[in-house]
């Protein structure tokens, strides 16, 4: 990535005191104090929301002339030239809703996604473990965004940040510190004729120091930015671990080729899901207990094979007894299987196989940053907030708060504002904090009320899924918003 | 909630303010005291104040050369009420915070008023043909790579305060200079030190402590390269005599450029909200920063461009804008409110002569 130019003395409000700044470079060159070296935008993390922050400010008319410098720990040239074998696929999956498929395809991002390993599906199946109450998310006709029926696109977020660093190479202009880590964050000084004193410097490995108009902390969970600014995260952990795999289908799927279907059963122990990619590859992410996340790991393919058909075909009860057994999972699926009644098109195809090395797992928890900005700071991505993962709505809720704090900077910009004054990010916090903490909320309520095995909200939740799949509307207007392409709730 | 800026926000202990709605009540059912300016015969208080020295026949910009630099438009008062101000300016929010969220429709308006008219005050000076496409946000992009061919903006800005507006204007790429004056040092130290807390500011903004009465002696550069865009923002309803201040106003503006002022109409809700609910009950403005009697409504305003032949061939047609706050929503520009409350006005100068 250092082919990516580094544009000189290109500053939005830097371009004349760059130039200033050299010559006094120059002169004080003698002295031991180095002039600072100053950008509009520094962003902290290289993953999908500060690359395509960056990628959207270099791509807009209007922001292209700030000067912006990315800090990104991993090697991204590994990432750029990220290349897997057709039939193989990464297990760190994530769905891209319509909208933040759009404003990937406004920043130019989107062609540079390999699409042969993009995949879109267009029904949700989604029932109750305990009660097989069920809602089936199939457009009725008519009710479809006009777009289009996909809901929502399945890509592994290796493709999209390598098609992001493609783009951002293809538009130049960031000056890249890759394989850096951030050892410090302090503020700047206050000189004679110049107060940074509350300018953000990142000091990152190798001794170099960046001062920040404005710091973008995209820099995951547990944010050095974010620490910096003093700002709090609250939340709690669920004491579940999500596994993740890449799975071998026995079929395209029921829908063929071009209808994909997204199929998600809740379970005590959490949501399992079933996402279609390309062909007969499916990702899994089962959301589960970390007892039951190690054993899952521990299994032979084919005794994890047989847990995952199991997680979607069993009973509760069936399924907790085979996470007892250390070993031969596959027989007791099999045999219990034949005493299990279902039908067999409502719920995914079976699974044949596990692409090797991809079983693994991360624990899951719930953060809310308590704001997004401080003088000078502003929060993006996981950064902000850590969601659950059983809407697959993370990433998009990261690429949402992206958008946004463009359009602020956008706005900052052509209106003379600072853009890293409070003034200016403050329209930034209003729209994106409320419908994040909404998100947050909602899946967070659902959630705890799928864990109940028993008890009085058995009965009501599957009511309510039972009303909701009975009333097109409701339907229609839940499905819109998983698309993200109904009325702004979340 | 209302507006609060530099010079608006002096207006303090002079508070002739009427506390008392039933005062007010009887105020606006003098006839004269909402009669336009031109045709009153026995001036009120307020109309008196918009005359004075000019009782007889105001006449043109040209009355400017009449009055001696020693004379200011600045009512001393309101300059203490200022310098006290001056050291929450810039908290977000502090007592200017209403100011803040104004200055964006400030260069809203300004880019509506520029983009009104074909004629600008490059096409007197380049007869460029470019000059005459309306700037957009496309052109201001383009400034930035391609600043031989584009004519960037000097900018004057009068009674800047803490510097909310001026700084913003010199942080547009479309601009190359903003000279901002303010006649209270007190402030003036404050926006200095808060335009050093930015290294792209220094290159293109100056501050002055002058009045505009002494600026031509200060900065006689000023009125010989005159301005493309003259502001003066929540200023006017703090001056003694309006007329007069604008007829030294008009000297500094380029002919094709813009004089761009913002107020408080004198109406019954102005007086509410700008008043009593603002400063009185909600504490959003801080006491004593408006005198009612002080604020000039939207047609006295346009009628001072349009009162005389001579001001007409000197002036364009005045453009308004009526602004009003909305509570957790910031300002918000609605049709018509420029007759009852906060509003711009912006008027371009045709004429090449300052006296013509």
């Amino acid at each position: 990535m250092e082919a990516v130019a580094r544009r000189k003395a290109a500053a939005y409000v830097c371009r004349s005191c760059t130039r200033q700044f050299q010559r006094q470079l120059r002169r004080n060159y003698s002295n031991s104090a180095p002039r600072p070296d100053i950008y509009d935008v520094v962003c902290v993390g290289g993953g999908p929301a500060g690359l395509s922050l960056l990628t959207a400010l270099r791509a807009n008319p209007v922001t292209s002339h700030l000067r912006v410098a990315l800090v990104e720990a991993q090697d991204l040239s590994k990432v750029k030239s990220w290349k897997l074998p057709p039939n193989k696929y990464s297990n760190r999956c994530s769905s891209l809703t319509p909208t933040s498929a759009l404003f990937l395809d406004q920043i130019g991002a989107w062609e540079h996604l390999d699409q042969t390993r993009v995949q879109p599906y267009h029904e949700m199946q989604v029932w109750d473990g305990v009660t097989d109450a069920r809602i089936e998310f199939d457009w009725a006709p008519g009710s479809a965004p006009v777009e289009g029926t996909t809901i929502a696109y399945m890509n592994e977020n290796l493709n999209l940040t390598s098609g992001l660093l493609k783009r951002l190479e293809q538009l130049g202009g960031v000056s890249v510190f890759e394989g850096a880590n951030v050892e410090n964050i302090t503020f700047g000084e206050e000189m004679e004729d110049l107060d940074l004193s509350q300018w953000p410097v990142v000091h990152i490995s190798g001794g170099k120091q960046l001062t920040a108009r404005l710091l973008v902390g995209a820099d995951g969970a547990n944010s050095p930015v974010r620490a910096f600014a003093g700002i709090d995260a609250k939340g709690w952990d669920y004491n579940r671990h999500g596994v993740v795999a890449t799975l071998e289908m026995e079929g395209e799927g029921w829908g063929g080729e071009h209808t994909k279907i997204a199929y998600q059963r809740f379970l005590p122990t959490g949501p399992v899901a079933m996402l279609p990619m390309p062909g007969n590859v499916a990702t899994l992410v089962w959301s589960t207990t970390p007892e039951n996340a190690s054993l899952l790991k521990s299994l032979s393919p084919k005794d994890f094979v047989a847990m995952v058909n199991a997680a979607f075909r069993l009973s509760t009860v069936d399924l907790a007894f085979m996470h007892t057994q250390g070993t031969d999972q596959d027989d007791e699926y099999s045999w219990r299987l034949q005493h299990t009644s279902f039908n067999p098109r409502a719920i995914p195809q079976t699974v044949v196989g596990v692409q090797e090395g991809t079983v693994a797992s991360f624990p899951l928890k719930m953060r809310h940053a308590d704001t997004y900005i401080g003088e000078r700071v502003a929060l993006v991505g996981d950064a902000a907030h850590t969601i659950h993962p059983l809407a697959g709505q993370g990433l998009n809720q990261g690429q949402g708060d992206v958008q946004s704090l463009v359009k602020t900077i956008e706005f900052a910009v052509t209106h003379g504002q600072d853009i890293g004054s409070i003034m200016s990010l403050e329209s930034y916090v209003s729209e994106r904090y409320t419908a994040n903490h909404v998100l947050l909320g909602v899946v967070d309520k659902l959630h705890k009320l799928y864990s109940a095995g028993s008890g009085p909200l058995v009965p009501l939740r599957s009511l309510g899924l039972n009303a909701v799949n009975a009333l097109g509307p409701l339907k229609s207007f839940f499905m819109k918003q998983a698309a993200g392409s109904g009325t702004k709730i979340f | 909630m209302l507006p609060s800026s530099p010079l608006r926000q002096l207006a303090p202990t002079m508070a002739r303010r009427v506390r008392n709605p039933k005062t007010v009540a009887r105020l606006a059912s003098i006839p004269q005291y909402s009669a336009p300016v031109t045709t009153t015969s026995s001036p009120s208080a307020t109309t008196q104040r918009w005359h004075s020295n000019h009782t007889s026949s105001p006449s043109g910009p040209s009355s400017s050369s009449s009055s001696s630099s020693s004379s200011s438009s600045v009512n001393p008062d309101e300059i203490s009420h200022f310098n006290a101000l001056a050291a929450t300016w810039w908290d977000p929010h502090g007592s200017s915070r209403a100011l803040h969220l104004m200055n964006p429709l400030r260069h809203d308006f300004i880019q509506n008023c520029r983009s009104s008219s074909p004629y600008s005050s490059f096409t007197v000076l380049t007869e460029d043909a470019s000059d005459l496409l309306p700037p957009s946000s496309d052109a201001a992009h383009n400034t930035t790579h391609n600043t031989a061919n584009v004519q960037k903006l000097r900018y004057l800005d009068i009674g800047c305060g803490g510097g909310i507006f001026a700084e913003s204007a010199a942080r547009l790429p479309t601009t190359s200079s903003v000279l901002a004056i303010d006649p209270s040092p007190g402030v003036l130290a404050i926006a200095r030190s808060h335009a050093k807390k930015d290294p792209g500011l220094s290159p293109k903004l100056t501050y002055l402590s002058s009045t505009i009465e002494s600026l031509p002696t200060l900065k006689p550069e000023a009125v010989t390269q005159k301005f493309d865009v003259v502001s003066c923002f929540e200023v006017i309803e703090h001056v003694d005599h309006p007329s007069l201040f604008l007829d030294h106003v008009a000297q500094f503006v380029k002919p094709g450029g813009w004089l761009v002022m913002s107020t408080i109409a004198r109406t019954w809700t102005s007086w509410f909200t700008t008043n009593f609910m603002a400063e009185d009950v909600l504490g959003i403005v801080p006491k004593g920063t408006h005198d009612w009697h002080k604020y000039i409504n939207e047609y006295e305003l346009r009628g001072y461009f349009e009162e005389t032949e001579e001001k007409r061939r000197f002036w364009g047609r005045p453009r308004a804008m009526g602004v009003v706050y909305v509570p957790g929503l910031g300002w918000k520009e609605v049709p018509g409110s420029e007759k009852v409350g906060n509003y711009f006005l912006g008027v371009q100068r045709l004429a090449g002569e300052d006296n013509a």
